[in-house]
């Protein structure tokens, strides 16, 4: 049985992938292969719309559609974590944060300075 | 007894306050062994809260007793105080439950903020990326469709570890290996736990140098020990340079640098991970080690055992 989560992915490609706004029975018909109930996708739905990834309209029966594409997702995570301040190391741990272009020219010299080649020609 | 043992331990809180934690993030040794430096700031972090609520506690508490266990009974008791109990005994007091209800309180804050924030980074994470490719050093990540060269894990009961589209085109196998191998050691050590109480003291001693300066070392020393870890755990000719080269790869590609001045903060922790890597310090003595986390007990000892003691003694 397919979790939640993977199921959540499965409606918000199908919404991604659709032109329009889309019903809840639309959407079951949409992911047959999956044979879900209409509750099931139901629930799905009330799920993304909480988390904030869906919205819906006044339509009837109502029609859900995607807040904003999987590339503003995208963006925007990014972008809190490109921009994120010293202490959300706590939150996510980064590789290495973000320098400033004069480091970054300090950190190659330091690293053409070890090479072991360069070494070996002196 | 007691007065003497306040003013004790508010000599301790003051020199945890401000001396101790200078020079610990001053000195050249904890990049040769972050274990012991970690070990050593915790214990600075712990015992500089217990002296300093131990000495306003021990203060406010002098007229019903002789130590402190034996005040604070006949405090709870509510038995009448042995001498004349002034306003500066009611200060103290105040003072004391103040300054552990919001030690308390912000930490437990910060647990349930960063909480909060990782589950809802980790909501729009699991929509938007795709399973690194079988067989890959990528193979345990996850992808992220971007071009600026990022790598980041979210700690908690389902770690997420991610790597950026820019990243995997930046790098090359070797190097992605030790990306990917350095964030697990954050996830396997839970180094955001070492953390987490030197970004909630900062936040609750705004007006203490010493909070700034701790957490900025910790931060900077669990990504050293990180780098310990992955080098431990890397196979090719020369590992310290491959993982350097990744650093230095991630800082430079597009989006990865900044403008300076706008982040002049972190600077200087990269570079010191860089050059700890390429031209790796003798690691730290067994004396040196044993001195240092002897060092970190004692300190834990102290206001314990002020605290403690005179009832033993008495």
């Amino acid at each position: 049985m397919a979790s939640l989560g993977e199921l959540e992915r499965a409606v918000m490609e199908r919404l991604w992938a659709s032109g329009g706004p889309v019903s809840a029975p639309e959407l079951r018909d949409q992911l047959a292969d999956r044979g879900l109930a209409l509750t099931t996708v139901h629930t799905v739905l009330t799920r993304l719309e909480q988390k904030g990834f869906v919205v819906h309209d006044e339509a009837r029966p109502r029609r859900f559609a995607p807040r904003a594409s999987r590339e503003e997702h995208a963006a925007e995570l990014m972008s809190e974590v490109l921009g994120q301040a010293a202490d959300r190391q706590a939150v996510l741990a980064r590789f290495v944060g973000s320098v400033g272009d004069d480091e970054v020219r300090m950190l190659r010299e330091l690293l053409a300075a070890a090479d072991p080649d360069g070494a070996g020609a002196r | 007894m007691l007065p003497a043992t306040a003013l004790a331990l508010a000599v301790l809180a003051a020199l945890l306050a401000w001396p101790v934690p200078a020079a610990l993030s001053r000195a050249r040794w904890p990049r040769r062994d972050p274990v012991a430096a970690l070990v050593c700031w915790q214990a600075v972090g712990l015992a500089g809260g217990l002296s300093m609520i131990g000495a306003l506690l021990v203060h406010g508490l002098a007229p019903w007793g002789h130590s402190l266990p034996e005040a604070w009974w006949h405090w709870v008791t509510r038995q009448p105080a042995g001498e004349p109990v002034r306003g500066h005994h009611w200060v103290a007091q105040t003072l004391a439950a103040i300054l552990a209800a919001e030690l308390l309180g912000v930490l437990l804050l910060s647990w349930v903020r960063t909480a909060r924030t990782r589950r809802r980074h980790r909501e729009l994470l699991e929509l938007v990326v795709r399973p690194g490719a079988a067989a890959t050093p990528a193979a345990e990540a996850q992808l992220l469709e971007h071009p600026a060269p990022v790598a980041f894990c979210i700690p908690g009961a389902r770690p997420l570890l991610v790597l950026s589209s820019g990243m995997v085109a930046e790098l090359d196998d070797a190097q992605l290996r030790a990306v990917v191998a350095h964030e697990r050691a954050h996830l396997r050590e839970r180094h955001h736990l070492l953390l987490l109480p030197f970004v909630a003291w900062r936040a609750a001693l705004p007006v203490l140098p010493a909070a700034d300066r701790a957490h900025d070392a910790v931060r900077d020393l669990v990504e050293m020990r990180a780098d310990d870890v992955a080098l431990a755990s890397l196979t090719g000719p020369d590992p310290r340079r491959t993982l350097a080269a990744a650093i230095v790869a991630a800082v430079g590609g597009p989006g990865g640098a900044v403008p300076s001045g706008a982040l002049a903060v972190t600077g200087g922790a990269v570079a010191v991970r860089v050059r700890r890597l390429l031209a790796p310090a003798e690691p730290l003595s067994r004396a040196g080690r044993t001195g240092a986390l002897c060092s970190a007990v004692a300190l834990l000892l102290v206001p314990t055992l002020l605290l403690l003691l005179p009832a033993l003694v008495a």
